[in-house]
Formats: structure tokens, C-alpha cells, sequence
């Protein structure tokens, strides 16, 4: 696994780790240095999210230890925002002549799994899905299948960037709070929305364990726009009460109803929320779901990103990941000990 | 389907038959290349695809969504679904910009902070779930929903995922394609690349110069076999091979040999079972770029040697509608098997001097038609064909 976010999650030890933090609303990643990944040359060319995502894609097939490359599968809600926005107005700028192409190839959705293929020389099975809250869990999915189908491991991941102008747009429609809140405080302020982050996460997933193995996905479901007793019923069929919970939520007062629901359906057991570490964003579920891994397989819990928490009472042996985007896609996913 | 030659699959048939090109000149785009850069555009203003669409006139629906809905509309009723909630049934849509038709007229706006108005209803139709979810809304998917993006192969990836998702059993019935609006964006895109052929495009041909846009959608509906028996489907051919390769050779150009057309069209060929001599007709990518028909054609000299089955682009006729292609091309090659028939690659005149094979210029009719090849091959390497058989149930 590898996560580039807004916590020191790249390099060192997570358990060890301060919390960053910030009252502005949008929390922005900490970049690594990009040189022992990527030649100077193209990564001059290469914009911001490009060099997160292959970044994170390179370092967590260094990290797997596995040499031969597999099928790639990823999902990205927005792409890159920083070309998009750019060829937009340079088309508006320079009055649709003489453009450089550079932003227009960058912004296409599959543009960071086209440079993680051809770094890796990898001729596999390449594919990304895009689809808001859907669209790490579809790649994780269709990864899933690939193993299924026979592939031995895949490359699986998931990259998003937040924009300033991307945040002011979202801001329009109320993605955000209105007050400056500081992450450290995201869930004792409920109202409506929540703040804004990014992040790319890797994973290598093979069929059978492996001595380097964080986890086991025992099982996993996505739930397009379900009423609140639509996903009370489908969480209570899906699991018995797991050792820990972790959740997506966010201090969105428009949506809490439904983490209240599976509240209800799992009283007493722990929960640990993972968005004031990392932001609400398309993909942020990727980020949530490598914290998950981190957790089940050291048995403890980095003690400075829950401030306030106690450690674990008890091993945990499965852990159940509930996760939504803005009330219309949720994913709950079961993870277990290797 | 809907695409510059038809509102429908009839019409779209209609035009093919009739060897009419959807090419021409925009009037909806907002560029100073309307009439400079030819494009297949559907002929109905956005106000007049809301009654195709069968939704009211509202805002924060783009072009498109529409696109989508109109051809969704037409895929379900062909295939006799009345309610897609009858039965479990997933959708997989491909889009390359989503709502990017709409929203770049507003951008500027959208980023300003004295403009307000309801021009805001559009402002979350940019990404590419913005289309898929109204889509699904609108006629009632509720089960898997998934959109895909891998650039002039995004909808042969939706057929495939949806396939795939039948064939391990998690749904009977799934609903795959892809929606494609022409936009400013695009046109401007393949245009600084120096990709776009002023003229009308010449796929196959030494003196091509690029590829022409196109805008249209297409769904087909995928069932198991045990499922449309026993639901009474009309089964009107079988997606018998598929693959998805990555070539990993250059950002956006093809490697000159064709490297990973190959190994998408070997590949799926072994997966139908189908041998080289089976293959009736190949319904290339054939865009008329420099780099791809050289590539592509490399390809089916080497897989096929010197008995290469007839091809042909049908590009000339819709243009090359990008996340949508794949799926229109599909249905194109429904029809070969169906009707009979192999297509006319319009606008060929001089075989291209790196290649010994040349495309089908005529239309041929009354040929049998019993195994195709579909391909769509796309930046950042994504290389993806289908092959398509006439069903022998």
C-alpha cells in the first residue's frame, strides 16, 4: 500500500505521526519529494495530481515487493482538475489558436493509469472508472473480479486533487461548511457540509495472502442513493457486529442521518472516523480503507490522529468500513486479519 | 442509439444502407472552427433532444445526458424491458468529458462570484457520474451503476465490465454503453494535437490527414444466456471475445506496429473460441489519424497475414464519438450479422503506402456475416476489442 494525503502518510511511521491540521477548510496534501520516482524531465511536465498518483502507484508496487506487473484499475471522481481548468482557459484566452496540447492530454481521465503503464511497461488489463463515490470502489471491484478471472495480483488505487477553484465551485452548491473549521474539531460541528481534501492511495491486491499482506477484503457492497432503512437492513445482512468500525463521517449535518443508522445497527462497538485526516473527496474511501488495513494489521491505533481515543480494547479480527459520498454512493466493506 | 445518421437504430441502418455521412458543420458549438472543421453532429438542437430524451425541459440536464437517455430510452424498449427493476439489473455508462458541453459555456461564470442565476444547476454536471446518474434516475436503476473513462475505448470497457460482472454471476442483466457530446473542449484538444482533418475524414487512406469529431450514444443490453432464455429474450448475437491491453508505448500515439491492436484482437479472438479464417468483417478503430490506421492496419497484417478479413471505419459516417464509439461500433456490427451487410469505408481513394490490404469500399449486401471484430484503441495506450457472433443457440 502507499497514500499520498494530507497527513504524513508517505513515508515513516503513521503510529508515530503528528496530526496536521488547518481552520481553512481544505486540507491539502503533503507532497513527497517526487525525484526518486519520476525523471526530472517528465516531471517537469507532469502537473500535480499526474505526480501523486504515479507517485503513490510506484512506491506501493516497490512496497509489495512484486516484480512482474499485473492489471491496473483505478478510479478517480474528478481527474485532473489543474489541466482541465487550464485548457479551459487558454482555449477562452489565446481565442482557440496555437494551444499546447499538454492540459488537454493531462485531463483525460485515464491519463495517470496510461503513465503508471507505461513506466512499468506494463501491457495488462488497464482501466479507470469514474464515478464519484463509486469509482475507487468499482475499481476495487473489478480488481476483485480480475483475481477471480485468474490474474494473480492487481494494481489497484485512487487519485484526487481539490483545487482553489475547484473548492470555490463546490463552495457554490454547499459542499463546505460556511464557518472556518480546523479538522481537529470536524465532528463536535454539525452543519451543513463538510471540508474539502484530496489524496492518492495504492494497493496491491493478490489472491492469497502474502507475508506482506495488510488484510483480507472478506466481502464488499455498494448501495446507489439507499433510503435510510434500505441501508439499515443491507448493513445488518451484511455483517455480525465486527471487533471495529471505521467511518466516513464528516460533520455533514445533511447526511449524518445515515451514519446515525449504522449506529443503531451496531451499537457499543468502536468507531474511528477517518475524514478530519484526509478531507471529503470522490475518492477519499481509498484513503479510509488503507487506514483500515493499517490499523487490522498492527493492532493499535496511530494515537495522535484520534486525540481522546483509547486503544483498542480487544484484537480485532474483522472490522466493518462504512463509507458514503454526499448520501449517494455508500460502501461497506469487510476487512479481516491475516 | 443516437448518433449524426440517426435518431435510432433504425435510422442509423437507414443511412448506413444508403452510404450517407453525418458529416458536416456545427450548429451548436461555440467555435471559431464551425465551419472550418467538419463534425458529426446530431442534428437536433439540445431543446428538441428533451422529447427524445422524454424528460421536461429542465435545467442541469446536458447534452450529454440526453444523448444517453435518448439512446437508453430506445435499448430498453427494443429489448421489451418495461421496468428495469423487474429484474436485477446493473448499468455501465462511458463518458470521456461528462457534462464538459454545457458547463464550458458557463465556466467563466460559474468562477465568478457577482454571477448568480440558475445557470448553478449545472455547476455538478461536469464530471462524468453527473450523466450515468441522471440516466439512471430517470428510468430506475437502482442496482450496480458504474461509469468508466479510458479515452476512445471507454464504452468497449463498459460492454466488457458488464460482461464480466454476467459471467461471475453477480447480475443477469446489465445495461452497457456510452454518451458523447461534441464540445469546444474536445475539438480544441484533438485540433492543437494536429489531429483533425479539415476535410471529411479519410480512414485507411494515403492522403488522410486526421480524424473528424463526432457526438451520438449507444447502449446494448447484456444478458446470460440462461437468463434470456428463460426471460423469452430476443437474442440478437452473442459477445463471444473480448480484451483490454494496455500498450505502453506513448502517451498518446499508437506504437507503429500495432503492438497492442495485436494483442487486443489475438486475445479476444482466443477468447471466442473463433479462428483467423471465421472472422467475416473487423469494424476497425479506423480514425484517420496519420499514426493509428498505420498501427491498426500493421496489426491485421500480422495477426491475419495475407487473408485479412474485409474491413472497415465507419468513422466517415458518425465521426469519431469517442466514450460513445465503442458501443455504437458494436451495434454496427449487430447489424453486419443481422442484415447481411458490410459497411463502406466512404472517403477511401489511395491504399496506404506502408500497408498491402485496403478497406471495403462498397456496400455489400447479402454476405454472410458471422463473426466480428469491434475495436477501439485510445490514449494512455488503453487498447480494447470485442468479438461479436451471430448467436447459434
Amino acid at each position: 500500500m502507499a497514500a499520498i494525503s494530507p497527513q504524513p502518510t508517505f513515508e515513516g511511521d503513521i503510529f508515530s505521526a503528528q496530526l496536521a491540521h488547518t481552520d481553512s477548510n481544505l486540507l491539502a496534501c503533503i507532497e513527497p519529494d517526487y525525484k526518486p520516482f519520476i525523471p526530472g524531465n517528465s516531471l517537469r511536465r507532469m502537473t500535480r495530481v499526474l505526480k501523486m498518483g504515479l507517485t503513490a502507484a510506484l512506491k506501493c508496487i516497490r512496497e509489495s515487493g512484486i516484480t512482474t506487473p499485473g492489471p491496473i484499475v483505478t478510479g478517480t471522481g474528478k481527474g485532473s482538475l489543474q489541466d482541465t481548468e487550464k485548457f479551459i482557459k487558454e482555449i477562452s484566452e489565446y481565442k482557440e489558436t496555437a494551444l499546447n496540447p499538454t492540459p488537454f492530454i493531462q485531463s483525460t481521465y485515464n491519463s495517470v493509469n496510461g503513465l503508471i503503464a507505461l513506466q512499468q511497461k506494463c501491457t495488462a488489463y488497464n482501466n479507470t472508472f469514474v464515478h464519484r463515490g463509486f469509482s475507487f470502489e468499482n475499481a476495487l471491484l473489478d480488481s476483485m473480479m480480475l483475481l477471480q478471472e485468474g490474474a494473480t495480483h492487481t494494481l489497484t488505487g485512487a487519485f484526487e486533487e481539490i483545487t482553489k477553484e475547484h473548492f470555490y465551485i463546490k463552495s457554490r452548491i454547499g459542499f463546505w461548511k460556511d464557518q472556518p473549521t480546523d479538522n481537529r474539531e470536524l465532528y463536535r460541528h454539525l452543519s451543513p457540509g463538510s471540508i474539502a481534501g484530496e489524496g492518492a492511495t495504492f494497493f496491491t491486491l493478490t489472491g492469497t495472502p502474502t507475508p506482506q499482506s495488510y488484510a483480507a477484503i472478506a466481502d464488499f457492497r455498494m448501495l446507489y442513493k439507499p433510503t435510510g432503512e434500505k441501508l439499515s437492513a443491507a448493513l445488518k445482512a451484511f455483517t455480525t457486529p465486527p471487533d471495529l468500525i471505521i467511518t466516513g463521517r464528516n460533520g455533514d449535518s445533511n447526511y449524518e442521518h445515515f451514519y446515525q443508522e449504522l449506529d443503531q445497527c451496531f451499537p457499543g462497538i468502536q468507531q474511528l472516523p477517518f475524514k478530519h485526516l484526509c478531507g471529503e473527496y470522490d475518492t477519499a474511501g481509498a484513503f479510509g480503507l488503507w487506514l483500515a488495513a493499517q490499523i487490522i494489521k498492527a493492532q493499535q491505533i496511530p494515537v495522535a490522529w484520534f486525540p481522546g481515543t483509547e486503544q483498542l480494547s480487544a484484537p480485532v479480527h474483522s472490522l466493518l468500513f462504512y463509507n458514503h459520498f454526499y448520501g449517494e454512493q455508500h460502501i461497506m466493506l469487510k476487512l479481516e486479519r491475516v | 442509439m443516437i448518433t449524426a445518421i440517426g435518431d435510432n437504430v433504425a435510422g442509423n441502418l437507414h443511412h448506413l444502407r444508403l452510404q450517407q455521412s453525418g458529416l458536416g458543420y456545427s450548429n451548436y458549438i461555440d467555435t471559431i472552427y464551425k465551419n472550418v472543421l467538419p463534425v458529426a453532429e446530431v442534428k437536433h438542437a439540445s431543446d428538441a433532444l428533451f422529447a427524445l430524451a422524454g424528460v421536461p425541459v429542465k435545467e442541469g440536464y446536458t447534452r450529454t445526458t440526453l444523448l444517453g437517455l435518448a439512446a437508453m430510452r430506445e435499448a430498453l424498449q427494443d429489448a421489451g424491458i418495461t421496468d428495469v427493476q423487474s429484474n436485477p439489473t446493473g448499468f455501465i455508462n462511458a463518458s470521456t468529458v461528462g457534462g464538459m458541453c454545457d458547463t464550458e459555456k458557463l465556466y467563466f461564470d460559474i468562477i465568478n462570484p457577482e454571477k448568480t442565476g440558475s445557470f448553478l444547476q449545472y455547476i455538478d454536471t461536469l464530471d462524468c457520474a453527473d450523466c450515468t446518474q441522471r440516466i439512471a434516475d430517470t428510468v430506475g436503476f437502482s442496482e450496480h451503476i458504474a461509469t468508466i473513462s479510458t479515452a476512445c475505448s471507454s464504452s468497449a470497457n463498459a460492454l466488457m465490465f458488464g460482461a464480466r460482472m454476467i459471467k461471475l454471476g453477480m447480475l443477469p442483466r446489465m445495461v452497457c454503453g456510452g454518451t458523447e457530446a461534441l464540445t469546444r473542449f474536445t475539438l480544441n484538444g484533438f485540433n492543437s494535437l494536429k489531429n483533425v482533418d479539415k476535410q471529411f475524414c479519410r480512414p485507411f487512406d494515403q492522403q488522410r490527414t486526421g480524424l473528424n469529431l463526432g457526438e451520438g450514444a449507444a447502449y446494448l443490453v447484456l444478458e446470460s444466456e440462461s437468463f434470456a432464455r428463460a426471460n423469452n429474450s430476443s437474442i440478437l448475437a452473442e459477445l463471444s471475445g473480448y480484451c483490454n491491453t494496455n500498450e505502453a508505448f506513448h502517451p498518446t500515439s499508437p506504437s507503429p506496429d500495432g503492438d497492442g491492436a495485436y494483442e487486443a484482437m489475438k486475445m479476444a479472438l482466443a477468447m471466442s473460441g473463433c479462428s483467423l479464417e471465421e472472422v467475416s468483417y473487423i469494424n476497425v478503430h479506423g480514425t484517420a489519424t496519420l499514426n493509428n490506421d498505420v498501427s491498426e492496419g500493421k496489426a491485421l497484417e500480422r495477426l491475419f497475414g495475407d487473408k485479412v478479413p474485409l474491413f472497415s471505419s465507419t468513422k466517415p459516417f458518425t465521426g469519431h464519438t469517442l466514450a460513445a464509439a465503442g458501443a455504437i461500433e458494436a451495434i454496427y456490427s449487430i447489424l453486419a450479422i443481422q442484415h447481411g451487410i458490410i459497411f463502406p469505408n466512404l472517403n477511401f481513394s489511395e491504399r496506404m503506402e506502408e500497408l498491402n490490404i485496403s478497406p471495403v469500399t462498397t456496400l455489400m449486401k447479402g454476405y454472410p456475416v458471422n463473426h466480428v471484430i469491434s475495436n477501439s484503441f485510445g490514449f494512455g495506450g488503453n487498447n480494447a476489442s470485442l468479438v461479436i457472433s451471430k448467436y447459434e443457440g
